[in-house]
């Protein structure tokens, strides 16, 4: 399948990766880097030369820091599925999306960074590391850069990398972390299949039932996953009940441009948009001890 | 094409193994010997080719043999010790868990490491340890027996193991 690449280099440091990276860049000849290879065998890309491999560096972490996380870009699914810090961080909705992300064997392959620069529309963590607004790090011949995870996705398989590397994600305390209750939601035939529809959220609730901060994020129905703005926009400010739950399902599913493919139309990835956004509200609500 | 070298342990022996650059772990498991590394889907689906890498289970269609370099893999052909099969292994024999036999070493594969990390495991627990290896027999519940007996019986080392009826509480 692979035997016309003619090097796998196995750096140990990102500094010596990114030297690696570049040396093969400039020799010419198709590349890339590649970690848990979950994605990349499967793509049977025979015009690649060259991989740097990623497994040696130093960046398999589940870190605390004040009250967010960074997360090593190397670190696996099985591992963000077993972390018991995240498990008690935004109601565990990162480990519940890591659990789901293929079957145990790829859980022990797979990377978060892996899972984000492959840059599906379906990939299993974007949407709640949307919601929680996370960033990604990126390491190159110019030094490192922080970016938005919302303005890292390009398109279908397409980011903002360009031959960069990614190397840690970044998700900060959310801004009301004491009031607000989180949810991911995903369907797909099993659920460690890749997902028709996913998506997560994040709301704030005042004492008096008000929604004072809201993250809808959405993965599986356009070109990249997306934030849901214009749903969330419309939560905030307004008392959160079933009316409000579903007029933002109704928003999320209105902005979003579905395909229609092996495992859905785009009118049935539309019409579960509405349901999962609504699904993910309520089980928000009922994390916050509130019937809608 | 420059050939590299892979320091590895194979059932416990130390192994170096000439390949190409990218060979996939698994041609060169099958090309070394370990038979018992099956060959099925090759997109990391079926799980027949799956292995413990450093005791966890990974698909091995999916893995450079590059990145095995200095790991530790077991596979089917270091379960048993000499002609005492693995305690797994009589269980699937008695169970009558093996069918055609091509996703039997992953599915055993999976229960080991599934009884290191828990001994006395659920149901629900075997049905997750075995849910990323598909049976084209459709034989699920027998394996799933088997290993709940296991591990009952590894839990009292003097009794006999429980056999068929209670094995499946």
């Amino acid at each position: 399948m692979f035997d016309r690449i003619r090097a796998f280099h196995r750096p140990t440091s990102v500094a010596q990766a990114l030297r690696m990276f570049e040396a093969e860049r400039r020799r010419g000849g198709r590349g890339r880097w590649v970690a848990g290879g979950t994605d990349l065998v499967v793509q049977r890309d025979r015009t690649l030369r060259w991989l740097v491999d990623l497994t040696r560096l130093p960046l398999g972490y589940v870190r605390r820091v004040r009250s967010g996380f960074v997360i090593g870009a190397t670190t696996r699914m099985a591992d963000i599925e077993h972390s018991k810090p995240l498990h008690g961080f935004a109601d565990g909705i990162l480990p519940e999306a890591a659990s789901t992300c293929g079957s145990q064997q790829i859980r022990n392959m797979a990377t978060i960074g892996g899972n984000l620069a492959n840059a599906s529309p379906a990939c299993d963590l974007a949407p709640p590391l949307l919601a929680l607004d996370a960033s990604v790090v990126i390491a190159g011949r110019g030094g490192r850069r922080t970016l938005g995870l919302d303005r890292f996705f390009r398109g279908v398989n397409r980011t903002a990398l360009n031959g960069g590397l990614l190397v840690e994600i970044v998700v900060p305390a959310p801004p009301q972390a004491a009031t607000t209750t989180w949810s991911c939601q995903k369907l797909g035939r099993l659920q460690s299949d890749i997902a028709v529809v996913n998506a997560a959220a994040g709301v704030a609730l005042d004492a008096r039932g008000y929604c004072t901060w809201a993250r809808i994020a959405l993965g599986a129905v356009a070109p990249t996953p997306l934030r849901a703005r214009g749903a969330e926009a419309l939560l905030v400010g307004r008392r959160f009940d079933r009316a409000a739950v579903e007029a933002a399902a109704e928003e999320a599913a209105a902005g979003v441009k579905p395909v229609t493919d092996v495992r859905g139309t785009a009118e049935y990835r539309r019409a579960m948009c509405r349901v999962l956004v609504a699904r993910a509200l309520e089980e928000c609500a009922r994390r916050a001890g509130r019937s809608l | 094409m420059s050939e590299i070298l892979v320091h590895v342990t194979v059932n416990g022996e130390v192994r170096e193994w000439r390949a190409q650059p990218g060979d996939l772990l698994l041609d060169v498991l099958r090309r070394e010997g370990y038979w018992g590394v099956k060959r099925g889907c090759e997109t990391g689906e079926c799980g027949a080719c799956a292995v413990l890498l450093d005791g966890e289970p990974v698909n091995s269609c999916l893995m450079f043999a590059a990145q095995a370099d200095g790991r530790e893999l077991l596979t089917i052909e270091g379960v048993a010790e000499g002609e005492k099969l693995h305690p797994l292994q009589e269980a699937f024999l008695d169970h009558g868990a093996v069918q055609c036999g091509y996703c039997t070493p992953a599915m055993v594969l999976c229960a080991k490491a599934l009884l290191e990390r828990s001994p006395q495991p659920t149901e629900a627990e075997v049905r997750e340890a075995l849910s990323g290896v598909l049976c084209r027999c459709t034989g699920y519940k027998k394996p799933v027996e088997a290993i709940l007996a296991a591990g009952e019986a590894a839990a009292k080392p003097r009794g006999k193991a429980a056999r068929s009826g209670r094995a499946a509480r």
